[in-house]
């Protein structure tokens, strides 16, 4: 099944953090606790970091678990069973929130 | 997930527009009562619309100026709403009879505020100036609940009603409002000028903020916002807002009718113009805004333990009465 975004959730791409966090990721530094993505839930702003918010943009209702993981895997320059268990936990924690849902 | 938030956002999340000076109403707070400007037409505001859509600006608030004196709000609404972005407003409530309501709704509206300063209605209408305005304030809370459209009640906090907020709760229980702002009182425009006889002192803010956040505790079925930095400073105060310090210039900023930017309503200083000039320049490279958002700790803030978290309190108001972003809030009991 799709995976799908919660329509309620406010949501942005950090475009310049992004960049600045992609050029600290070549430099090869840790950037796991640097937002780029912003969701504003019920008047609460959550961020997203590098991974997260590539798997949040992907689901967009075009893509099930697996093609995520396909996709971030290419992406990323990672081996797709290294990455596959990464996106499952992340889908389902979401999920869990009601910020994902599968359709 | 990353749930620390320093740096700083590629864009603002809500912008302030202010459509119009025009109002039907005079009272007595008002920061733009006085004030005349040029104002756009649909098209050019269509255009505005675009460059927020493009910087994925989420929110836009219309303010005032009373925004249903313009006849296109409804059609600038629809189209905002059409580009993704969330739409609200405040209004006076005068004009927001039942079919204002329901074209609101349809024009993709996510809230509507509605102004009312006293439960008593003869103190609102004086401090307003306006003989009935209570009456229509609160029947038009109850159109936008009958259109199904969610409705707020903004009430400035002043000398007028301070000690009686539990009654604008009430009041607003009573009309299905979800969500009550507290706004601080901001000496700008009118307020500037009436502000002996409106503003509270410091000690009486502090009692008022101590009381105000028991009872925003207590409530459970009412949203209570106060938005007002100068809470930081108050011991055990454990709230965590998404910046600290003023907002303005870090998460929002306010559009006059002509099209210029400032940092928020109650600061006079434009940085530039949408339609003008580039955005990003404008939010990155703005000195005003670069100084807003890197404000030093001045008199009695230097040195104070609690400006790590209030960063000098309301930025609008330490301008306003000082000329200088960097000096103590003047509501300040520390």
């Amino acid at each position: 099944m799709k995976l799908w975004r919660n329509p309620d959730i406010v949501w942005r791409i950090e475009k310049r953090r992004e960049q600045d966090i992609l050029q600290a990721l070549e430099r090869g530094e840790d950037v796991s606790g640097r937002g780029t993505v912003i969701l504003i839930i019920s008047g609460m702003m959550h961020q997203l970091n590098l991974v997260g918010g590539r798997i949040w943009a992907l689901c967009d209702g075009n893509r099930n678990e697996t093609e995520v993981a396909a996709e971030l895997a290419r992406e990323f320059d990672a081996a797709e069973e290294e990455i596959a268990g990464d996106v499952a936990q992340f889908v389902a924690e979401l999920m869990e929130r009601g910020w994902l849902r599968r359709g | 997930m990353a749930e620390t938030i320093t740096e700083q956002f590629s864009a603002p999340l809500t912008f302030n527009w202010t459509l119009s000076y025009r109002c039907n109403f005079s009272c007595a707070h008002c920061y733009s009562r006085d004030e005349i400007g040029e104002e756009l037409a649909t098209a050019d505001i269509r255009r505005i619309v675009d460059v927020l859509a493009e910087k994925q600006i989420p929110f836009i608030n219309f303010g005032g100026g009373e925004p249903l004196i313009r006849p296109d709000l409804f059609d600038i609404a629809a189209y905002a709403t059409g580009k993704g972005l969330n739409v609200s407003m405040n209004s006076n409530g005068w004009l927001l009879d039942a079919v204002a309501a329901k074209e609101l709704k349809a024009s993709g509206f996510k809230s509507v505020g509605v102004s009312i300063d006293s439960a008593a209605a003869a103190l609102h209408d004086d401090f307003r100036n306006m003989p009935d305005s209570f009456p229509r304030a609160v029947a038009a809370l109850d159109h936008l609940h009958r259109a199904g459209l969610r409705s707020t009640m903004s009430s400035v906090i002043s000398r007028i009603n301070f000690r009686n907020f539990r009654e604008l709760l009430q009041l607003a229980r009573e009309h299905q409002v979800g969500q009550v702002y507290l706004h601080n009182f901001k000496c700008s425009g009118r307020g500037f000028k009436n502000r002996q006889e409106l503003d509270l002192s410091p000690e009486e803010w502090k009692d008022f903020y101590v009381e105000a956040l028991r009872v925003k505790d207590a409530t459970k079925d009412l949203r209570i916002s106060f938005d007002d930095p100068v809470i930081a400073s108050l011991p055990g105060y454990d709230e965590n807002p998404l910046v600290k310090g003023s907002s303005c210039g870090k998460l929002s900023l306010h559009l006059r009718p002509n099209g210029d930017i400032t940092p928020c309503g109650f600061i006079p200083l434009v940085v530039g113009n949408i339609l003008r000039d580039d955005f990003d320049e404008i939010w990155y490279d703005s000195p005003v805004l670069r100084q807003m958002r890197n404000k030093e700790a001045k008199g009695k803030c230097a040195g104070c333990g609690a400006f790590e978290n209030c960063l000098g309190g309301c930025t609008a108001r330490a301008f306003a009465t000082t000329g200088d972003f960097s000096q103590p809030d003047p509501h300040c009991w520390k």
